[in-house]
Formats: C-alpha cells, structure tokens, sequence
C-alpha cells in the first residue's frame, strides 16, 4: 500500500490525500489538482480519477525525492511525481528548468544523486534493460546517423530493442508519422520535420507503453507543429500509450497534455490535471506597497499566508480567486499597509510568464 | 716501419740463405701450382660468425677467376663474403712478383708437419707486407696462411684439403679476419629489446675492432672451364 | 550479440572515414615503394656501410620482405593515429553525434555496448593490418620479388633466408594485431570521457609518442619504466625477425599487451557505467 499526492506545490502533498492500495481490489481514488507556490497553501480541486486502468497498476513512472547536481551546481531538486498509465503527462519549465535532466534520469541516461526512479513499479537502476523494452524516447534534438539512410537509421534502432521487429512494422510506423516514401534517402538531407518524425518513428518502433518526447515542436513550423500535436493525440488515444512531453511553451502542453507539472530551477512549481491548473478563476494578484517589514510579518501569520507567492520589498504576489481579491485588500488597509498598486491577471499563464521573465 | 723492420730481419737472415733459397724455391713451387688454377667454380656453404651477425649457412657457387675476381651467387638469395682491398683468396694472399722468402722453422698442424714461410713481397702494390705460410712440402700444400696487410690487419687462412689436393684447392677455408664494429642509432632502428629494461649485453672486450671468422665449405669444384668475366660483373650495382 | 556487433560493423564501414585509413595504408605503402624503386640501394646502403665495407653483399637486397619491413616500420607511427581514427571515435563520436543518448534509450546494456564496440573497433584493426599486409607485403612482393632478408637492428645484422621469412610476417602481423588492439582500448577509454573524437584521437597519439619516446630514452630513469611501458612492448613483432625468435620475450609482451587491453577495457566499463549522458 502507498500513498501519493495526486497535486503537490513544492513537493508538500496537498489537498485531499490519495490512497491507492494494491492488491486489496478496493481502490477509492480521487484526483485533486492544485497550484500555488511559495509559502502558500494550494486551492483544491476534487474531481473523479479517470483512469480506472490504473486502478490496479503502479505508475507507470513514479519519481521519489529526486535530487541532481552538475558540478555542484543543483539542476533537480528533491522532485517527487507519479505518471499514470494513460496520462500525457506535460513537463511545463524554461529552459534550464531541469526538464530535460529529469527525462534523461527517467531513461538512465543521467543517475540521480538521491531518490529513486520507479518504472511500473520497479526501480529503475535495478533493471534497466528490461525496464526500457517498454519505453520510446526522444530526448531533445533527434539525433541520427546523417550519412545513413532513414530506413538504415530506423533498422539500426530497432535491432537495439531485444524484440524482433518484422519489415512490415517498420513500413507501418513510417507510415504512421508520415515519412513514408522518403525512407531510403540520407538523414543529413532530412529537414528538422523530417528527423523529428523519424526519432518519433523510431521511439515507436518496438510498441512502448510509455513515449518521452523532450521539446518535440521544437524546429518544427507551424504546420509541423499541428501535426506532431495530433499524432501525440492520436498516440494516446488510439493507441493507448503512456506519453510524457516537455515544453517550453504553456499552450504546447496545454493542448494535449491531461496532466501537468511546472519545473523551475529544479523544483516543482505545480502538479497537476490541466484543466484544473488552467482554472479561470484562479487569479494571480500582485500588490505593491509600501515596503514594510511589520506588513510582512502580519502576513505570515495570518489566514493569508497560504496565498502568498512572494514577499519581499514592497512586491506581494498572491495566488487566489478573483473574489477574494477586495477581501485581502481590505485586510492590508486594516493592517497599516500602504498600497500602492494591483495588478490582478489570470493565475497559471501569467504566472509561468512571470517565472520566465525573471 | 714494417718495411724497415722487415728489411733488418732479412740483414739478420742473410747467413741462412742457403735455407732461405730453398725456401724460396718452395714458395714459387707452391705458387706456381697455386696459380695453376685459373679458375673455377665451386659449390660452397658459407658460415659467418661474427659476434652482431646472425647468418644461417649460406649455400651457393662461388665462381673464381685468377688473378683475383671472386664472386658468390645463391639462386634468388643474398650472399655474403668477406671483403678486403685484397681479395681473400689463396691466390691472392700469397705474394706474387718478386718476393723475399724466409724459412721460419717448422710447426705442426693437426698431424701435419709443415714448414713456415716468411714472404716479404718486394713491391707493396698489393698492400701485403708479409705473409707467413704453412706449407706441408711432401704434399705441396697451404695449410694456413697469416698476411698481414698494410691498412686492415691480419688476415688468417686455415685451409684443409681433400679430393681437390691436386689443384691446391680446399675443402674447406676458414677466414679470421678483424672486423669492424657495427652499430645504427636506436632512434633509428627502434629494436625490441627482448627484455626490455634490463640491461644490455656488454660490449665485446676490445674496443673498436673484433676477430670474425667465416668458414667456406667446399663442396664439389670445377677447375679450369674458363669463366667469362661478365659473370663477376656486379648486377645489382 | 551477433546482431549488434553486424550493425556496429556496418556503422563502421558505411562511414566514409572509415576508408581513410585504408587510403592512408595504401598511399604510404604505395609512395613506400614508388622510393625504394627509385633509391632504396642507396638508402638502405647508407644503414648496411659498416657492413658492405667489409662483406661483399650480393643479390636481390631490396626485396619484398625487407620493403614490406621497412614500410611496417615506419608505419609504426601511423597506425595507432588510423586505429585511433574509429577506436576513439566509437563512443564519443556517438556522443558528439547526439546517437549515444538514443542507443542508451533503448534496452542495451552500456558493458555490452562497450563491449561489442570494443569487438567492432578491434575488427575493423584486424582488417586494417590484413589490408596492411596486402599492401605491404605482398604488392611489395610483386614489385620487388623476395628474397634473403636483411634485418638490420642497432647493434646486430640479420640474414633471413626467404623460405624462413614468410611464417615470421603472419606472426609479426598477429602480434601487430594484438599491439593495436591495445591502442583500440586506450582509444575507447579516452573515447568514454570524451563527447567529441578528436579529443581521444589527438590524446591516443599524444600517449603513444610520448610513451614510444620514453621506451627509446636509454636513460637510467626510463630505461627502469620501460617494461612497464606498453609500446615498449609494441614492436614484438620485430623480435619474430630474429634469427632466433626471442619466444619468451614476445609471450611476455604479449602478455602485458593483454594485460593492458583488458585494463583499459575493464576502466572503460567501469567508467561507462557510472557516466551521465549528459551529450
């Protein structure tokens, strides 16, 4: 039997928690989503679990306390998160945010300096070759033998899986990500599309349960862009496949991901389904005074306190609904504070605007 | 100085010459039976054993022809003989032309009974400035001879004889000889030193030069055919 | 195992750097021979002076086997820099080409793909001394003819007869084989810290020289490394033109060959394991 937290903001489990228990048949499960940030405690969302195949099943990724440093310097730190089977799962952060890193430990490319990384419940360093049999990645650009042939390329990857793969599938897989046609010619004279579709291709090849796809829109044009979307799409919905993807970009994620998780600096942020990190009526306020530390103590010690984001010189930034927003404003008159200005946008967008911009 | 010394010894000598004018006759004898042989060709083997050479037993045909023309040659091989400004030859290591013979008393070889020659050349056109042979006189055969030359040394001849006694020809010749060292840089070469590390084999005694000895085995001859000189001509040069 | 070793070897051989060291094998061999045609009595009478001075020397001197020797030797240099060009390249060329992350996202064990690397680069080395071998010898062969073969070490003249010949080049090329195998794992471990080639390339050499320097230096210092030194024990081969084949010497060198290539392969694995794909 365990435990996990189903919405976390910097790793704190919140909101209701969630017990899956293996083995007993009863499983009660409840998806809570929330955000927030800082010192602050997260809204909460209660919404019916939907994937009743996982009911039964570990995650099909389960990463517990995870920490990485380069050179000293921390790139994730004590990250802790769980992908269902059936979840497209979206890794949201600006570059350097630890995206990549964590992918990379998914796949033991990178080992962690603490925690543990489970695939379907196993750890992954005990069984790695066995482990990644049923995993398809792309980990940043798709990388290929340039002076080989698409076909050769995608032959040689296939070989690298324990399965034997039979020709036809291989036909079929091209087929499905459309570079069906331009087989034979060489990778180095394939555009950024073309090499982007054919690691998908080849990611796909040995029919993995779970697809990692790092920053796949990236170099693609619009068009591309689309497309990749909807294959992600088709993959999860057709095929049933387990995908998680990264991005840079909000409304990438936002568009097919069900679930989320915003990196920054190595930490998480906000976990999550989308649609409830996305909610419209969460706002994020920002409030200008005047710079005082007697203010910010109050702060903490009131019923606030969970809403808040940041607090430092005369910049309070808080996570809460629109509703509340005249209440707090009243509550920091109340208390002394001289208010200068504030400044309310729609919570999530913004926000991760914000982390970006600083 | 040689000369001199050699002049003196002969003034020392003079009471004897009626010994040495036997001796004389002997060595023009000798010669003369020597140089009887105009040429030949001979199967032969060839040992070298010269301490920083390692030659396997080289066979092939030595041709010869008087006065001094001598090659070997071994069928799509390398030969090797040693080399002098005078030719190693018997008849070429015992002086023509006018010489001065000493008898130099009486030794024994393996059980043969020789007299000791004293050759003193007249002229040093061929570089020799005295050679001293081993005659066995009932035989009228070479047993050794010791030249010693003017620029390279002393070169010692032991021969011993068999079916071709008639001709003067040997069965077999050993040349001792000084031989210079021989050495290439490292850098160069870059050997594998079998153990390498440890310490290289010392340096053999004697500075500079070392003794070599090269035995010639004969075989089988065939004397007086007439060779053309084209067969010395050296082709590969 | 079969399979990824086929498919690494047809990585290798698919690559057209690959064949510049089959080009550089060629032209040497053939620019090699094109002088010893022109001038090789000269040159190889200016080493033997010492020796003509006082020996008659007759025949086919400038034959097959001594062209194919003096091209081994002065290919000594060359070969580990052309084994290098693939070996150093096998694990950090994949890396530089951003392939390594995709080989290791799929389920191959990193000892194993060390190892079939290790199979292919070695291999590939084999064919390059056989090809070596062709070159060398026996285009030099029919170019020259064969013959007795002069060896002419730094302190000893060697005569080999041609029917003694032939049976010490096939163990001179095993040995060479060997020898540079033991450059193909140094090359693979400086290739395992490295994300680009010419890093471990460049490295290999810079080793091989220095060390190659080292075994020559008759100082007392070095002369007490140099069993130690690998390339001390490289030029093996050259102890089967001998006229006594130094058995016993060669067993030991080849030993420490192998000791060294199983080193370098069992710190290239260890190291490999434990590395972050960070490329």
């Amino acid at each position: 039997m365990w435990a996990h937290c189903a919405a976390q903001i910097n790793n704190q489990c919140a909101g209701e928690a969630v017990m899956n228990v293996h083995g007993g048949g009863v499983n009660i499960l409840l998806k809570t989503a929330s955000v927030g940030g800082g010192i602050g405690y997260p809204l909460t969302f209660v919404t019916p679990y939907s994937y009743s195949n996982s009911l039964l099943l570990p995650p099909i990724v389960e990463i517990q306390n995870v920490t990485k440093s380069f050179k000293k310097v921390p790139r994730v730190s004590d990250l802790s998160f769980t992908i269902d089977k059936g979840d497209v799962y979206g890794f949201l952060g600006q570059n350097g945010a630890g995206k990549s890193t964590t992918m990379r430990m998914i796949l033991g490319l990178i080992f962690p300096d603490a925690g543990k990384v489970l695939i379907n419940g196993t750890e992954l360093t005990n069984s790695r070759r066995h482990l990644l049999r049923h995993i398809g990645a792309v980990i940043e650009r798709p990388d290929m033998y340039g002076y080989l042939s698409g076909w050769d390329n995608l032959k040689i990857f296939a070989a690298l899986t324990d399965a034997t793969i039979k020709e036809k599938r291989l036909y079929d897989v091209l087929e499905q990500v459309g570079l069906r046609g331009r087989e034979r010619d060489k990778v180095k004279t394939y555009s950024q599309g073309m090499k982007q579709r054919l690691g998908i291709a080849i990611a796909l090849v040995h029919e993995p349960d779970l697809l990692i796809l790092d920053e796949p829109t990236n170099g693609l044009d619009p068009q591309g862009i689309a497309g990749m979307r909807q294959l992600i799409q088709s993959l999860s919905r057709e095929h049933g496949k387990t995908v998680l993807v990264s991005s840079h970009m909000l409304h990438e994620i936002e568009q097919v991901a069900t679930r989320m998780l915003i990196l920054h600096r190595g930490k998480k942020i906000a976990e999550g389904p989308v649609q409830e990190l996305l909610n419209p009526e969460e706002m994020m306020v920002r409030i200008g005074i005047v710079p005082d530390d007697v203010i910010t103590r109050k702060l903490t010690e009131s019923q606030w306190q969970k809403h808040v984001v940041t607090a430092a010189d005369g910049q309070l930034t808080f996570r809460l609904n629109k509703e509340m927003i005249p209440e707090l404003n009243r509550w920091l008159v109340n208390n002394g504070a001289g208010v200068t200005d504030i400044d309310s946008r729609h919570s999530l967008e913004d926000y991760f605007i914000s982390l970006t911009n600083d | 100085m040689i000369r001199v010394l050699a002049f003196v010894f002969t003034l020392f000598l003079l009471p004897f010459t009626t010994m040495a004018s036997d001796a004389q006759e002997l060595y023009l004898t000798l010669r003369s039976k020597v140089l009887a042989v105009k040429d030949y060709t001979a199967d032969v083997r060839v040992l070298i054993d010269v301490s920083y050479m390692q030659i396997p037993t080289l066979e092939g045909i030595l041709y010869y022809k008087a006065p001094d023309k001598v090659k070997m040659v071994r069928k799509d091989g390398i030969s090797m003989l040693p080399k002098k400004n005078i030719s190693l030859t018997l008849g070429s290591l015992i002086p023509s032309g006018g010489v001065t013979v000493l008898d130099a008393g009486t030794a024994t070889i393996k059980g043969h009974n020789l007299r000791i020659l004293k050759v003193i050349p007249d002229d040093d056109k061929t570089g020799i400035v005295l050679t001293r042979i081993w005659v066995d006189e009932a035989a009228l055969l070479a047993y050794r001879t010791e030249t010693t030359t003017r620029d390279e040394g002393t070169v010692v001849l032991d021969l011993e004889y068999g079916s071709y006694a008639r001709y003067a020809l040997p069965d077999k010749v050993s040349i001792t000889m000084d031989v210079k060292e021989y050495k290439l840089p490292k850098g160069a070469t870059m050997d594998y030193s079998e153990a390498p590390g440890t310490p290289k084999k010392p340096v053999a005694a004697g500075g500079k030069n070392e003794k070599g000895r090269i035995d010639i085995t004969y075989l089988s001859y065939k004397v007086n055919k007439g060779l053309s000189d084209s067969i010395f001509a050296d082709k590969d040069k | 195992m079969i399979r990824l070793l086929l498919i690494e070897l047809y990585k290798i051989f698919r690559r057209p750097r690959t064949y510049i060291s089959f080009g550089v094998v060629t032209a040497t061999s053939l620019i090699f021979q094109l002088a010893m045609k022109a001038g090789g009595r000269e040159f190889f009478e200016f080493g033997m002076q010492d020796i003509s001075e006082q020996f008659n020397i007759q025949g086919n001197i400038i034959n097959g086997y001594l062209v194919a020797y003096l091209i081994l030797q002065s290919l000594l240099i060359q070969i580990p820099l052309l084994v290098a060009l693939v070996a150093g390249d096998a694990l950090a060329g994949e890396a530089n080409g951003g392939t390594l992350r995709l080989i290791l996202t799929r389920p191959v064990s990193r000892t194993r793909l060390v190892m079939i690397k290790f199979m292919a680069s070695s291999i590939y080395t084999i064919m390059l001394i056989v090809w070596l071998a062709v070159m060398a010898l026996f285009l030099s062969l029919l170019v020259f003819g064969d013959g007795d073969m002069i060896n002419l070490k730094s302190e000893t003249f060697i005569l080999l007869l041609k029917h003694d010949v032939m049976w010490r080049y096939a163990c001179a090329f095993g040995f060479a084989c060997l020898a540079m195998t033991t450059i193909a794992s140094l090359s693979m471990l400086l290739s395992a810290f490295a994300d680009n080639s010419i890093g471990p390339i460049i490295a290999t050499m810079g080793i091989v020289v220095v060390f190659t320097i080292l075994s020559n230096l008759e100082l007392p210092l070095f002369t007490a490394i140099n069993p130690y030194l690998f390339t001390s024990h490289m030029v093996g081969w050259k102890g089967f033109f001998d006229a006594d084949v130094p058995y016993r010497a060669i067993g030991k060198s080849a030993m420490v060959l192998f000791l060294y290539t199983s080193g370098f392969l069992a710190a290239t694995i260890l190291y490999f394991n434990k590395k972050d794909i960070t490329s």
